[in-house]
């Protein structure tokens, strides 16, 4: 699904991310933990082609990612606000969105009715403006834009921070439900590593760029990842 | 005092905000714009007796002045109305020290009397109070005509603060104030009643009469007690920012846009981002009323002979929306830009929405500005010239050129007054697209004749017009070359 060979990303001097091979095969829940500054988010911008690599290349479907626009029928993503509109409504926003991958109002309306566990009432209806929302409530209306586009391939960057803790745990029953269901290829990175293993079946860490773990997830992952993070 | 001190403060916080100095080069453009219009407000203030003296009214002229103050203060109450910015000082660091909250209210309310524009008609004020009132009434009454003109300041922007936080600046209290404004003068000009005698007989008393003194600083104190009892009622923040901060969601859609797929989802975006941001939409207010540019200089006859001059006009009128809104096409999205970037929405079909968003405004202009025609068939060959030229050149320029823009436009914040991403490239890529067809038009019609010159712009423009899938085309290229570092300039903060 994800193909990336010799991926290498240097900023003022300083290698950010490099990757000489990863494979994230179809139907992946692939976890990425690694501390500030390992370049999480920056791996997550070259694979959606937001910034530009000084070498190698990403594959997607077969296709390179770079100048391309076909990846992005079937990719969705959060990473930020930067991704928000923030003078819509959640409702102008998920309209704008739907249309883009041609939902009519009916399939929207349908899709948010499945997200009612998550917005816990405080999304819809408001009469608000995305940019009047809290960081949390703008985080669940990010993450629901992406679920809208019944996306292929799923990119969240954190998507846990700044949500309560009873959202928390609707997210990670919700991404797992829906994982099982479509089989949708899901790229996470947290800082929560109880929150990831729960989510995603392989974990890769990685540390100044470079990937130096590369785990499937059992019983014994939350204790790898401690003592790996615990220096 | 702790007021001065928390003016100083608010003073500091606007010179230390990192924008300022890396605007410098546009803030050293303004702050030439207001030297000229500061020259421009002394002289007319030097020679504004003579010029009223000559005006063949019957009134000498401070008496005229005296029946113009109040229609005066009635366009300032509605500009400041419409775009005098409520202080909207940030309490919260300020509510938990030890300072009253009569202080801070105080600071609230007065904060806009410290704000040095709103005293520049003073400049016209003053040196006719010196150069007329104190030569031909004396020196009381000049000084007395300033007091009261100062208290008509006052009053307005205390007055226009109160009326803003009361009933908020909605665009059915801003068409309320235009019917009222335009019913008075109607009844002016038909003679039934007239504002300018009530104002005459009113200011020229306060004016002559050392009670008017008095009087005149009680209507400022009255205005600064109406908001002291407003903030009485509404002791929280929340309740008396109720406007200043808070945007209320009016859910307008533009549903004849859905039949254009994705490209008019993205047009309707626009529309919606120019329609809820108050700088794009002080843009909006200012395009419309420069479309009224050329009444300045159509009727007159010296300038019948000068093409250059009209056709600038022309394209000015012409395309100044899309002039505007075209610079930072882009730049509009920045804060949204990843996102967009990242949905099903192809570089070409941005660009094309771009495209069509600015043909559009050349369209509404042109369409707009078709009663220029009434001032003969040279405006209206020059008007149809500088459309055809817009929208098949000046287009493809700013389509180009905007994506040269990376500076970060963050619209949720700041005013009308708001600046940010103004860079010196702005004024270069002016440079091209309305010096060079006003030069072109000047030297063929010199050296031709005005048909000439015309029919060699209107080719151009058509040329452009039958080229624009190729155009297009080259201007997503360099969208796409130049996305990445657009990206990266749209998530640099301040």
């Amino acid at each position: 699904m994800i193909q990336v060979s010799n991926l290498q990303k240097i900023y003022n001097g300083v290698t950010v991310v490099n990757i000489p091979e990863l494979t994230i095969a179809s139907g992946e829940s692939f976890g990425l933990v690694g501390n500030n500054g390992a370049g999480k988010t920056t791996f997550f911008r070259l694979i959606l082609d937001l910034i530009e690599a000084n070498g190698g290349e990403i594959l997607s479907e077969g296709q390179p990612v770079k100048r391309h626009d076909e990846w992005k029928q079937y990719t969705a993503s959060f990473l930020d606000e930067s991704f928000l509109i923030d003078f819509f409504t959640p409702e102008e926003y998920f309209s704008f969105v739907g249309k883009l991958y041609n939902k009519n109002q009916g399939d929207i309306e349908a899709f948010l009715e499945t997200m009612k566990d998550i917005f816990n009432d405080e999304i819809l209806g408001k009469k608000k403006l995305i940019r009047e929302y809290s960081k949390g409530n703008q985080k669940k209306i990010g993450i629901a834009a992406a679920l809208l586009c019944e996306p292929k391939i799923l990119i969240l960057d954190e998507p846990f921070t700044a949500l309560d803790p009873t959202s928390q745990i609707r997210l990670k029953r919700f991404l797992s439900e829906i994982q099982e269901k479509t089989g949708v290829t899901m790229l996470i990175s947290s800082h929560d590593l109880n929150h990831i293993i729960e989510v995603c079946k392989r974990i890769v860490i990685l540390e100044k760029g470079n990937v130096v773990k590369d785990l499937t997830t059992n019983e014994d992952t939350l204790k790898e990842l401690e003592t790996y993070f615990a220096v | 005092m702790l007021i001065v001190n928390l003016i100083r403060q608010d003073f500091l916080k606007n010179v230390r905000s990192s924008g300022f100095y890396k605007n410098l080069v546009a803030n050293i453009f303004y702050g030439l714009m207001g030297l000229y219009f500061l020259a421009i407000f002394l002289f007319i203030g030097f020679n504004l007796h003579k010029i009223l003296l000559e005006s063949g009214s019957h009134y000498n002229p401070l008496l005229q002045i005296c029946g113009a103050l109040f229609y005066t203060m009635l366009t300032g109450l509605s500009f400041r109305f419409m775009m005098q910015s409520l202080t909207t000082f940030n309490l919260p660091p300020y509510q938990v020290l030890n300072i009253k909250r009569s202080t801070l209210v105080h600071f609230i309310i007065l904060k806009p009397l410290f704000n040095p524009t709103n005293y520049l008609t003073l400049l016209i004020m003053l040196p006719f109070a010196f150069k007329y009132v104190a030569v031909y009434y004396g020196a009381f009454e000049a000084f007395s005509f300033v007091w009261v003109y100062i208290n008509i300041i006052w009053f307005n922007s205390l007055f226009a603060s109160f009326l803003k936080r009361k009933f908020g600046p909605s665009f059915r209290n801003t068409l309320i104030l235009i019917v009222v404004f335009g019913a008075i003068v109607g009844l002016e000009f038909f003679k039934i009643f007239s504002l300018f005698n009530v104002s005459l007989a009113v200011f020229s008393f306060l004016v002559l009469n050392p009670v008017g003194w008095i009087v005149s600083l009680a209507t400022s104190v009255l205005a600064f007690t109406l908001n002291k009892w407003f903030f009485s009622q509404n002791y929280y923040a929340e309740t008396f920012n109720k406007f200043a901060s808070k945007s209320k969601a009016i859910i307008t859609d533009f549903a004849f846009l859905n039949r254009f797929g994705i490209e008019g989802e993205l047009m309707s975006m626009e529309l919606k981002l120019i329609l809820r941001h108050k700088r794009t939409k002080s843009i909006l207010y200012m395009t419309g009323f420069f479309l009224l540019y050329g009444l300045i200089f159509y009727p007159q006859k010296i300038y019948q002979e000068q093409n250059g001059t009209l056709f600038f006009v022309a394209i000015f009128v012409t395309g100044l929306a899309m002039l505007m809104f075209g610079q930072w096409v882009i730049s509009w999205d920045s804060s949204h830009f990843d996102g967009l970037m990242t949905k099903n929405v192809t570089a070409k079909s941005y660009m094309q929405a771009n495209y069509k968003l600015l043909a559009a405004f050349a369209i509404a202009s042109f369409v707009l500005t078709t009663p220029y025609f009434l001032f003969g068939w040279r405006i209206m060959f020059m008007h149809i010239t500088a459309f055809l030229f817009n929208i098949g050149v000046n287009i493809f320029v700013l389509l180009f050129f905007s994506t040269y823009n990376t500076k970060r436009i963050d619209l949720s914040k700041g005013s009308a007054m708001n600046y940010q991403g103004v860079t010196m490239k702005n004024f270069l890529v002016q440079i091209p697209m309305l010096l060079v067809p006003i030069f072109l038009v000047w030297l063929l019609s010199t050296f031709f004749s005005i048909t000439v010159a015309l029919s060699v712009l209107s080719v151009l423009g058509i040329t452009g017009i039958v080229f624009t899938r190729p155009l297009i085309n080259a201007c997503v290229k360099q969208f796409q070359d130049r996305k990445y570092i657009l990206a990266e300039g749209f998530r640099e903060g301040e």
